[in-house]
């Protein structure tokens, strides 16, 4: 027993391939998630998250129209994103360095390589739970903290200033600002 | 400190934490694991019929590309070598995922997938078809590493002659 209540978890499946979005709801539905919603395109996942709220999405990134980037980006940056802090975890075909640079710099959480396997499905959820990565606004970013919490433990002059999203003020964020009122 | 500095990093709370909990233990819940790899045994009767599915969807892909070479065609048939090569592993065809990876290599490193050499797709897509028809999930299989790895060779060879041309 893990003591995760898994059943109180709404999650959100974007995958335009039936198959995957099958498999992957199986696993999570056998790890006890009941509340799961799908979605086969970006542009689908964006009504679907705006009408269901979920707490977690698990992303493709090659679908027709709104890809899983240019939805990530969305979600992060749009000012009618309902929930800029959502934890996104892409899972993709792409393998490559660059691409696991291209979704981090989208606003990615977490990034998981096909062919999946439960026990990494369930590391990345539980890593979204248990360690969830600070967030950062520069002038062309917002989402996670790119780099692996290495900030948590290098305390040197270089390191960005952390503060606590309790003490957001009139500098903070526009988007962050506006979820944090919706999510308090 | 200015307060921009102070707002460039923050930690939202973690409300995720609090509805769900756990983290009563170090380590992965490994019930949890063994119930979803039992589910995902359960589903293994319908692996063949969704690899199926997305073989022919490949080549339908290739069809139209080979009717219709464009952008469009070329993007359909690089995203269907692309989900077979996330997918094929797990329905335990391997070698499948190997093929479907240089295709969509090729498809995807070109500066525009229609420049594509057909008969290098066409083989590709050929080489796919027989070892589903032949039922070969052993990666040590000796005649389908040859065909796998000679197509690997193919892409990487074009790939920087493209690149040679630019």
């Amino acid at each position: 027993m893990s003591g995760y209540r898994f059943e109180r978890l709404k999650i959100l499946v974007v995958d335009d391939n039936q198959h995957m979005r099958k498999l992957v709801v199986t696993i999570l539905q056998a790890f006890g998630v009941v509340h799961i919603s799908e979605a086969v395109s970006g542009e689908a996942a964006w009504n679907v998250m705006r009408d269901t709220n979920p707490d977690v999405i698990l992303l493709d990134w090659q679908m027709n129209g709104m890809d899983g980037l240019e939805f990530a980006r969305q979600a992060r940056t749009s000012p009618q994103s309902p929930n800029p802090f959502i934890p996104i975890i892409m899972l993709t075909g792409h393998t490559h360095i660059d691409h696991v640079r291209l979704a981090r710099d989208a606003g990615v959480n977490e990034f998981l390589a096909k062919p999946v396997s439960v026990k990494a499905i369930l590391t990345r959820l539980v890593s979204v739970i248990d360690h969830p990565r600070p967030f950062v606004r520069t002038n062309s970013y917002f989402g996670p903290c790119r780099r692996r919490r290495a900030s948590e433990e290098y305390k040197g002059p270089e390191r960005r200033n952390v503060g606590e999203a309790t003490a957001l003020d009139d500098e903070t964020p526009v988007i962050a600002k506006r979820a944090a009122e919706r999510t308090s | 400190m200015s307060k921009e500095q102070l707002n460039k990093l923050f930690m939202p709370p973690n409300k995720l934490k609090a509805k769900v909990g756990g983290g009563t233990f170090a380590g992965l819940d490994m019930a949890a694991v063994q119930r979803a790899e039992a589910a995902m045994e359960t589903l293994k009767v319908e692996f063949v019929d969704w690899i199926a599915k997305d073989i022919a969807r490949l080549g339908d892909a290739y069809s139209t590309f080979v009717a219709n070479r464009n952008a469009n065609t070329g993007s359909d048939l690089f995203r269907a070598a692309h989900d077979l090569k996330g997918q094929a592993a797990t329905f335990e065809y391997p070698l499948i995922a190997r093929v479907a990876a240089s295709l969509s290599k090729l498809m995807d490193e070109l500066d525009s997938p229609e420049l594509a050499p057909l008969t290098l797709v066409q083989a590709h897509v050929e080489a796919i078809r027989v070892i589903f028809r032949d039922k070969i999930k052993d990666i040590s299989n000796r005649v389908a590493l040859v065909l796998v790895e000679e197509l690997e060779t193919r892409t990487q060879q074009t790939l920087e002659r493209a690149a040679h041309s630019e």
